[in-house]
């Protein structure tokens, strides 16, 4: 098995973790994070693509321009958590779920 | 790099407008200058010179055809789909900073609001002229970015933030798709031009589940069921300026996007028209459905924006199932429509809800008995809101039955039965979502007013103003649907003619 | 010419606008405004009367796949236009009267105008996309005035229902727009009926059953009809011009139109029979069972559209066109004049009435006048269109269907003689003031009375007029005092006098006959709920609404589950991609 086969594994591996995360976790932060596990998924397999077609160079640059904006949703995300703990006392999702029907 | 041409500025100006309007609206702020609305008027007037280039760019396209312009690696090319994407959320967006003056009260961060705003309508522009893939992606990103904080503006409000945190979260993982599926594309054709892309492709299943990506991925903003569950909270919890943005130009924003990123995987597989059209149905039929028992008047038109993407994509769909451009032209053309309309039903709505809680400080939703017998003492926004969704349901003589029927007529062009049962399944949609709309109407015109509407609030003028302009278009555009031809009909030649079919 | 077709369309449209614009305070300028555009309209329709052909008049280019928009005045158009904008004038110089006082009028006018104005678009288009438009704008107003009194709940239901069921109905018009331009390449009807064979059979069939379905919706025809009842709750000028007069005839208009085209459609020539036959039978039992005066009015309405769409199907176009305009002048002034009854009254229920003769002598004059048209009694001019349409139907149609029409001619006196007493004669069940109705009231019904004693004489010049100008119809209409002279020696015409006759004689000997009548209590107790047609109706309401309280349960509001649905999403797209690929 050769390295970027491996690596694209991971990604796939990375990339599933975070939607598990998603999709069971009721805590705020813990929803930013699995959204960066779901984002570093998607670094990884920009990085692997650009060395399977020969354009390491491009596929680092991209890496670097998706970690900027990465961080900036980040911080929103961030601050939307300090601001729902600010504003309900908790960070359970279970509060964040009025607006239905 | 290239000279600056027309359509750069079109681009740069918004943008190079959005941290002056801040600093400037803040530092006054600081100072305790007597300026009063700075930022709003600076905002306004950036927007409103950015017509210039944007005429210019027009003209030069109409003369001269698309137009590249070349930074390092990145590519920006406006095409006929792109001035359609630029001349939609300029249009609007000018009209929104106008109206959104009187309605963000400066404790609010008046300043924040509306550099983000003018922000966000020089990178939908943006986006509209992105030619490579990861380009496309940062565009968009961007413009996900500027919209969060103005979704979750009222940030002391629990249900604002509830919105926020759901259209964050579910744009993050949406791009995060998007991002995968680039890298799936890069993997196997070694190229990120959209036309280089095109050319390399196979039908490798690669590309087939990069094509998946995108369409989830982008179809998150587009608001494709099942991937729609953000857009009623956000856009009913938004400041109403921003819901109008949100849902006459961000979610078609997505829609371009979508279709560019399909477009270099065309040759991948042939179904994505029958796909489209699949998305089209479901999005009809759930955002109808959804909306028939709405009490709220803002929710009731968000998910009504469902079942409008539901027709783009339907007319889409048709386009490149049969290979001709009428579909995706009267597509288009409701975009353009639907813009004006729920435009127009966002604006007047917000009218309202401003004048019976915002201004009176309560943020609870506007529901639709509050509205009882407010034509008497607002006759302009109750006709507003009327006509946007009489118009919306597809009654004559407004803008929106002229676009749905391009869209019907482009299916029963085909000759193909499946294709015109799914049109008169169209029609049937359009009869039900009158179901919803009607009532409403009812409401406006009924003689007792509501105790909130006896206790209103007096509007601004800069709030009918905008309100005024999108009814008149509305009528205008139903009287004489060849209006926005020029706009229409080549961005959907183009998006034929970036599918490498024919055209 | 075809600035007369403007200035039809255009004077209404213009009026409507401007009295949209007029402060709620200057009501008499409201008035005085309708009143002047509405008449105005008449009398350029009116001009348009010498000069019909069968060319197209008026081309607007709108280009794309909206085609040309083109006008044709030939003799069918131009005299519905006629009975739109003088009948449209008549109600809205009745409205002077009975609306005084309201508050919303400049709604209403613009309203009342806009439709006028739309209805004469909509019988001079030839367009079959510019025909579509007008009738979904006739919808739209209708729907807007029947639910006038906004905050009646009773209102407002009835203008939903009536705009949902036209709409719905008129999918299938919509359906035979786009089948038209799909295999034609553009809208022009005149084209079409000169060469319908540009479509293949099966789609001219799905044509045809469309714009069967459409007028049936609109023409308010077993099963669509539901809505017309529930559309009493506008004012009666309303009911009279739109739901009586003229937006009802729409459906009507379109099946006599493309006549010529669809013929030969397998099947559907008795499609149209039965829906007619059905209303006609039906809707004349509804009305005999009706207590609500405008209610009844209504379901005869019902009735008697369905022996114009009868007259259709058996090919007898001029007799269906010529029994329009009667029926659109007796049927207005019977729902005028119940207008001013029940505007003096204050109900509209029968059993609250009774002897009001005596307090209104003229408006029992004149609805006795409109009355006497609708049993069609010799020689109002009910009584021709009629026995034409009978005649035509003994010759041309199946024997079972005019059976059937036969005993709606008697059903139709019976409940005509039933409600002339219960409201005009006997003792008042009632209490309360009585007043004779206001003068611009009596001035409208009547002109209409007027009208419902002479129109039977134009029977020789409308003929000629759709003769001459409707040529894919191939129509020949005898010259009047041939046609006269047939219709009163036809044995069909005395069949159906007598069949009358017993109706008459029914009602008379009600008391005798009350055995009977017990038996048919079955009968009356099917009619008052309308044939189940309305349980239908409601269970396709709720079960709507059901589903549309089950899918909002979809919509949790948890984050978890709202990812769920993007990578379900994305599950189902990649199995689709893989399947399909």
């Amino acid at each position: 098995m050769s390295t970027l086969t491996i690596l694209a594994g991971g990604a796939l591996a990375l990339f599933a973790v975070g939607l598990y995360g998603l999709l069971i976790t009721r805590n705020m932060i813990k929803v930013v994070v699995a959204l960066q596990i779901l984002v570093k998924a998607a670094l990884l397999a920009l990085v692997v693509a650009g060395k399977a077609s020969d354009q390491i160079n491009l596929g680092q640059s991209l890496a670097m321009t998706v970690i900027v904006a990465d961080t900036v949703v980040a911080v929103i995300g961030l601050a939307l958590a300090v601001q729902v703990k600010r504003v309900l006392g908790t960070m359970d999702l279970t509060e964040l779920s009025k607006l239905r029907g | 790099m290239d000279e600056m041409s027309a359509f750069t500025w079109m681009i740069t100006l918004p943008l190079l407008a959005s941290p002056v309007v801040y600093l400037a609206g803040r530092i006054s702020r600081r100072r305790n200058w007597d300026v009063g609305m700075i930022s709003h008027w600076l905002a306004f007037w950036a927007l409103a010179a950015t017509w210039i280039p944007f005429a210019l760019a027009a003209s030069d396209l109409d003369k001269n055809g698309p137009d590249t312009f070349q930074v390092g690696q990145i590519a920006l090319r406006l095409d006929d789909i792109g001035l359609l994407l630029a001349g939609l959320s300029l249009g609007l967006g000018t009209l929104v900073v106008l109206y959104s003056g009187p309605y963000i009260s400066p404790d609010h961060g008046r300043e924040k609001y509306h550099s983000l705003l003018v922000a966000m309508v020089g990178v939908m522009m943006g986006l509209g002229c992105a030619h490579d893939l990861f380009n496309l992606w940062v565009w968009f990103e961007a413009m996900a970015i500027s919209s969060f904080l103005l979704v979750a503006f009222y940030h002391e409000q629990a249900a604002s933030l509830e919105a926020g945190v759901k259209y964050v979260v579910q744009s993050a993982v949406g791009s995060a798709l998007v991002l995968m599926g680039i890298a799936l594309v890069l993997a196997q054709t070694g190229t990120l031009d959209l036309d280089k892309i095109r050319l390399a492709a196979d039908d490798s299943n690669m590309l087939l589940a990069a094509g998946a990506l995108f369409v989830i991925g982008f179809g998150v903003k587009t608001a494709m069921v099942p991937m729609h569950t953000w857009l009623p909270d956000a856009h009913s919890q938004a400041p109403s300026g921003i819901s109008a943005m949100l849902s006459g130009v961000v979610i078609e924003a997505g829609l371009i996007a979508l279709l560019r990123s399909l477009s270099a995987l065309a040759g991948v597989t042939p179904t994505w028209g029958e796909l489209l059209m699949a998305f089209g149905v479901l999005n009809m039929t759930v955002g109808n459905l959804m909306a028939l028992r709405q009490t709220q008047v803002k929710r009731l038109l968000a998910y009504s924006s469902l079942s409008h993407v539901g027709y783009m994509l339907l007319g889409l769909g048709i386009a490149l199932y049969a290979q001709d451009a009428s579909g995706a032209q009267g597509s288009f053309f409701h975009m353009l429509n639907h813009g004006l309309m729920k435009g127009l039903a966002f604006l007047a709505a917000g009218a309202f809800l401003y004048a019976l809680h915002v201004a009176s400080g309560d943020h609870s939703p506007l529901l639709i008995s509050d509205l009882s017998g407010a034509a008497k003492s607002y006759p302009m926004m109750a006709l507003g809101l009327s006509l946007a969704v009489l118009s919306l349901g597809g009654l004559p003589p407004f803008a929106g039955f002229m676009s749905k029927w391009q869209i019907f007529a482009a299916g029963f062009e085909t000759h193909n039965g499946w294709i015109q049962a799914l049109v008169i399944f169209a029609a049937l949609n359009s009869v039900l979502s009158l179901a919803y709309y009607a009532p409403l109407v009812n409401t406006l015109y009924r003689q007792s007013a509501s105790p909130l509407v006896q206790h209103g609030h007096p509007l601004s003028i800069w709030i009918c103003i905008p309100v005024m302009i999108l009814t008149a278009s509305v009528i205008a555009v139903g009287i004489w649907p060849g209006l926005f031809n020029w706009l229409s009909d080549p961005a959907g030649s183009a998006l034929l003619a970036a599918f490498g079919l024919g055209g | 010419m075809d600035w007369l077709i403007i200035l039809t369309i255009g004077i209404p449209w213009l009026g409507a606008g401007l009295i949209w614009l007029l402060e709620e305070r200057q009501s008499r300028l409201q008035h005085t405004l309708a009143v002047v555009f509405a008449l105005a309209a008449g009398v350029a329709a009116l001009a348009m009367l010498p000069s019909t052909t069968e060319q197209v008049e008026l081309r607007i280019k709108i280009g794309s796949v909206f085609g040309d928009f083109t006008f044709v005045p030939d003799g069918l158009g131009v005299f519905l236009a006629v009975v739109a904008t003088v009948v449209g004038s008549l109600a809205v110089i009745f409205s002077v009267d009975y609306m005084h006082g309201e508050a919303q009028l400049g709604r209403y006018y613009s309203l009342v105008l806009l439709f006028i104005g739309a209805m004469a678009g909509l019988v001079l288009a030839d367009s079959l996309l510019l025909l579509f438009i007008f009738w979904e704008i006739t919808a739209l107003c209708s729907y807007s005035l029947i639910s006038f009194y906004n905050d009646d709940p009773k209102a407002v239901e009835g203008g939903i229902k009536a705009l949902i069921i036209t709409q719905l109905g008129g999918i299938g018009l919509l359906v035979g727009a786009l089948v038209i331009y799909a295999y034609q390449g553009d809208y022009q009807i005149s084209r079409f009926l000169n060469e319908p064979e540009v479509l293949p059979t099966n789609m001219l069939s799905v044509m045809a059953f469309g714009c069967l379905i459409a007028a049936a919706a609109k023409s308010a025809q077993v099963p669509f009809h539901t809505w017309l009842p529930g559309a009493m709750e506008a004012p009666s000028p309303i009911s009279a011009l739109i739901h009586a007069a003229t937006m009802v005839n729409a459906g009507v208009y379109l099946l006599a139109r493309f006549y010529p085209a669809f013929e030969e459609v397998d099947g559907w020539t008795t499609a149209v029979i039965s829906v007619g036959l059905l209303s006609a039978f039906l809707a004349a039992l509804m009305a005999l069972f009706a207590t609500d005066l405008k209610r009844a009015l209504a379901y005869s309405t019902i009735s008697q559209l369905g022996y114009m769409v009868y007259a259709v199907g058996t090919g007898a176009i001029f007799a269906s066109q010529f029994h329009l305009l009667s029926h659109a002048v007796f049927k207005a002034l019977l729902f005028l004049s119940a207008g001013a009854v029940i505007h003096s009254v204050g109900t509209r229920d029968m059993r609250q009435m009774g002897g009001l003769g005596k307090q209104m002598p003229f408006m029992r004059a004149v609805f006795i006048v409109g009355a006497l048209a609708l049993a069609g009694l010799p020689f109002f001019n009910g009584f021709w269109s009629k026995e034409l349409i009978l005649e035509d139907g003994l010759h041309e149609g199946p024997v079972w269907a005019y059976v059937g029409m036969l005993a709606g001619a008697g059903i139709t006196a019976l409940y005509t003689f039933r409600m002339v007493w219960l409201v005009f004669y006997g003792e008042r069940r009632g209490s309360g003031h009585i007043h004779e109705a206001g003068r611009l009231m009596k001035l409208s019904t009547g002109l209409l009375a007027a009208g419902t004693l002479t129109t039977w004489l134009l029977i020789g010049v409308f003929g000629e007029m759709l003769e001459n100008t409707l040529i894919y119809h191939h129509l020949h209409v005898e010259s009047a005092p041939t046609l006269l002279e047939e219709i009163i020696t036809a044995p069909a015409t005395l069949l159906a006098l007598s069949v009358v006759a017993a109706g008459l004689l029914g009602w008379w000997f009600r008391a005798p006959l009350a055995g009977i009548a017990a038996s048919f209590k079955p009968v009356g107790q099917a009619a008052t709920s309308d044939f189940g047609f309305e349980w239908i109706n409601r269970r396709v309401t709720d079960w709507t609404n059901a589903g549309a309280n089950a899918l909002r349960t979809t919509q949790t509001g948890s984050l978890n589950w709202n990812v769920f649905g993007i990578i379900g999403g994305l599950i189902v797209v990649l199995v689709i991609l893989a399947l399909g690929a």
